[in-house]
């Protein structure tokens, strides 16, 4: 190595430094994010130091700024930041392997030989070290594996609860970060065999994914991460959740993973119900048919005011389809008296004679009108087509009195043209069907 | 199973009209070629050094798309054998880079790299299936490694990858394809795991492992067919992921290959595909991104031109959509031919 490259090594090296120390002496940093030189100087304005400070002359050089548990990172040092957090913490990984696996081999004999200050100051290295990389390279796998090997290993709450504080940070940067997501389910996995506070962990996941959410539309991986937590969630919790995410979704009508959400909600509501009901064997209760109802008409007056969501018509279909299913046929308890079946009758005329009003509100298409009026027409067609497919033959009878499958061809080729392939494939396909 | 996908691939693309109008524009197939040489070569910036724990992805999606280019000779094939095999971990399973852990993620794409330049001879193969076997769990799913992560992409890549070894027989393939079918949702589509929404990534992901095991019957063709249709964009022409997403030329890959897999590509305007794709392009610098006018990178790239092969996109080898590499490629290893 020449002179010039020992310097630059040694430039790295104080560099990581500076940035470990960081992260050691604020604990409780939240937020990070990669920040260009130029806003350094608009950061520390708006954090109230307008005025020159002994250290702002300093402030020019920087390349970490930290206020408020916030820590910003200059994109001037990022690339030798990286290689050196790597470089160290692939080194303290290799030493770390090799003192698993020789104590692994030969058991206790070996473990008398190392000593128990050699292993800890390499196992905080990896610590230390994997935890300066994640924060530059969230999906580092190598990186979450070595700290779970060592949070196994150390056997406290407080270690996996440092790990969710981690993961947090992590993803306050990198919000579909894939690994940051696997390691807080394994974590939270490893929290349920040891203790009780579940239900609050539980809570407090929700609430970051909502966070998070806010800032990442349609994150795959944050939605499902809260969709797993519903098989951990009390009745309460699941009723208040219901609650929550419609006010959510009331100001995000067009994220179609927040409705899943709430679809999913309402399906462990409906199950655990089932099961309950077996036991009781008595018809489904007027609860499920209430919230069932709520939210259809809740969707309806979504639909009405925010013109051609997809995601409201995707919800409707979901809605509609467990709604035919579970009220209107007869394998559910309302059915099996003469009275009752009746009843299930009305039921269909009554909802479909709404939805059919739906479609024709929302189908009339206003002479100066945008684009959205032409995707709520669309939309409203391919719902009816979707209900089409899934009523039972004797209501479908019923129905073709007062709606004809050509008007919605009809329809779905003046608001779309260009796609009058798809629409005639979706017609054979519904019509093929065994009505 | 090989002959199968070879059905599959037959019918799904007997429909499709070779009337590529002259108004779309081209491919820009050279400089695609310097465009992935290119990226392998550059490690001067934070973006593509930061990338390196992925590279095993990396070289699978670069290499597969210079060979449906006819361009996959101007690599050192020694170099990269002798590179991916020292990702290859005690465990049998390959990592995303010399150093790093293994995963089923980089343990397919090896496969597939080595499937590639015809050097799966090279491989301790027992030992590569007995990792891909060991992580198959009690409910048929499978984990992406030891430390447990189940999600329906790693069902089909421990289905395909012990496909191309010739080692299916080494896993329960009937509990396998149960819990693909489990995770099929009411809307016909598919998620990572069970109730988990639907995307077209997925997808792909249930449909190919079906397809390669002989299970297409399991799936309502009609229902799904609507869902992947229902993410072409009316105005782009582009295919997106899921409902409300913009249109991505990553799904032209993922949706695309999965309609024809299911022999429903006329449900789509494949025309208006193809000009997406060309309109993504970077006809200066080569490459191709995920919407017109953005960054191109090599992920993007290899699915645009994989879209444009099952398009049937003149001047372009032909892709298997279970197996995501060239025919000639699948037909030597499966069919031995």
């Amino acid at each position: 190595m020449n002179e010039d490259e020992l310097r630059s090594e040694a430039k790295m090296v104080d560099l990581l430094n500076q940035f470990e120390h960081i992260l050691e002496s604020d604990p409780h940093i939240d937020e990070v994010g990669f920040v260009h030189p130029s806003q350094f100087f608009k950061l520390n304005e708006e954090a109230g130091h307008s005025l020159p400070s002994s250290d702002s002359s300093a402030d020019e050089n920087s390349v970490f700024w930290n206020e408020d548990h916030k820590l910003g990172i200059s994109t001037q040092v990022l690339l030798p930041l990286y290689k050196a957090s790597k470089d160290a913490f692939m080194t303290a990984n290799r030493q770390f392997k090799e003192l698993n696996s020789t104590s692994d081999v030969s058991g206790a004999e070996n473990s008398l030989c190392t000593s128990p200050s050699l292993d800890d100051s390499i196992e905080s290295a990896v610590m230390k070290h994997s935890r300066a990389l994640l924060l530059l390279s969230c999906d580092f796998g190598t990186a979450w594996h070595s700290r779970k090997i060592v949070v196994l290993e150390k056997h406290e709450l407080s270690s996996l609860l440092d790990e969710l504080l981690l993961s947090a940070l992590v993803l306050s940067y990198s919000p579909k970060s894939e690994y940051a997501w696997s390691h807080r389910k394994w974590v939270i996995k490893s929290i349920s065999e040891k203790c009780s506070t579940l239900p609050e962990i539980v809570t407090k996941e929700s609430e970051l994914v909502e966070k998070i959410a806010e800032r990442s539309k349609m994150n795959y991986r944050a939605w499902n991460h809260r969709c797993w937590l519903v098989s951990y969630m009390t009745r309460e919790q699941l009723l208040h959740e219901l609650k929550r995410s419609r006010n959510w979704a009331n100001l995000h009508v067009a994220d179609h993973s927040c409705f899943h959400y709430r679809s999913q909600l309402m399906l462990k509501i409906l199950e655990d119900r089932c099961y309950e009901q077996e036991i009781s064997s008595s018809g489904y209760s007027v609860e499920i048919y209430l919230l069932w109802k709520d939210e259809l008409d809740w969707d309806e007056m979504l639909i009405k005011r925010y013109i051609g969501r997809e995601a409201l018509w995707l919800h409707r279909r979901f809605l509609s389809l467990f709604w035919i299913k579970h009220f209107l046929t007869d394998h559910t308890g309302l059915s099996g008296h003469g009275k009752q079946k009746t009843s299930m009758n009305n039921d269909f005329s009554v909802f479909m004679d709404n939805e059919l009003h739906l479609l024709h509100s929302c189908s009339i298409i206003p002479d100066n009108s945008f684009d959205d009026y032409q995707a709520q027409a669309m939309h409203s067609a391919t719902y009816m087509l979707w209900l089409i497919k899934q009523i039972p033959d004797s209501c479908w009878i019923e129905l073709q009195e007062k709606l004809k499958t050509e008007n919605l061809k009809a329809l779905l080729n003046k608001v779309c043209p260009e796609r009058s392939s798809t629409w005639h494939c979706l017609m054979g396909y519904v019509e093929a069907s065994d009505h | 199973m090989g002959p199968l996908t070879e059905k599959i691939r037959v019918e799904g693309v007997s429909s499709l009209s070779q009337s590529i109008s002259p108004s779309m524009g081209e491919l820009a197939s050279q400089k695609h070629v310097q465009f992935i040489v290119s990226v392998e070569k550059k490690k001067d910036s934070f973006e593509s050094v930061v990338m390196e724990h992925i590279r095993m992805n990396g070289a699978y999606w670069g290499l597969t798309a210079l060979d449906l280019l006819g361009k996959l000779h101007v690599v050192d094939v020694e170099e990269v054998v002798s590179w991916v095999l020292q990702c290859q971990d005690d465990s049998g399973g390959f990592g995303g880079n010399i150093g790093h852990d293994p995963h089923l993620l980089y343990t397919l794409s090896a496969v597939q790299v080595l499937a590639l330049f015809d050097k799966l001879d090279v491989l301790d193969i027992e030992k590569v299936a007995s990792y891909v076997a060991g992580l198959q769990n009690e409910d048929g799913s499978f984990s992406g490694d030891m430390w447990g992560e189940i999600d329906t992409r790693f069902s089909y890549i421990a289905i395909s990858c012990l496909s191309l070894l010739h080692r299916l027989d080494k896993i329960n393939v009937e509990k396998a394809v149960n819990y693909i079918l489990s995770c099929k949702n009411h809307d016909g589509g598919f998620g990572c795991t069970p109730g988990a929404e639907s995307h077209a990534g997925q997808i792909f992901c249930c449909v190919g492992a079906l397809a390669i095991t002989g299970s297409l019957h399991h799936i309502d063709k009609d229902l799904l067919g609507w869902w992947l249709c229902e993410r072409q964009d009316n105005k782009t022409g582009g295919l997106n992921g899921r409902p409300e997403k913009l249109p991505d030329v990553c799904y032209s890959w993922w949706a695309l290959s999965s309609l024809i897999m299911i022999d429903r590509v006329h449900w789509i305007n494949k025309d208006k595909l193809i000009k997406f794709i060309l309109d993504c392009q970077d006809i200066e610098k080569g490459g191709i991104s995920d919407r017109p006018d953005d960054a191109v990178d090599v992920y993007h790239t290899y699915f645009g031109v994989a879209g444009l092969s099952l398009l049937e996109y003149p001047g372009l080898k032909a892709i298997d959509p279970a197996y995501a590499l060239p025919v000639d490629v699948v037909d030597r290893i499966i069919l031995d031919r």
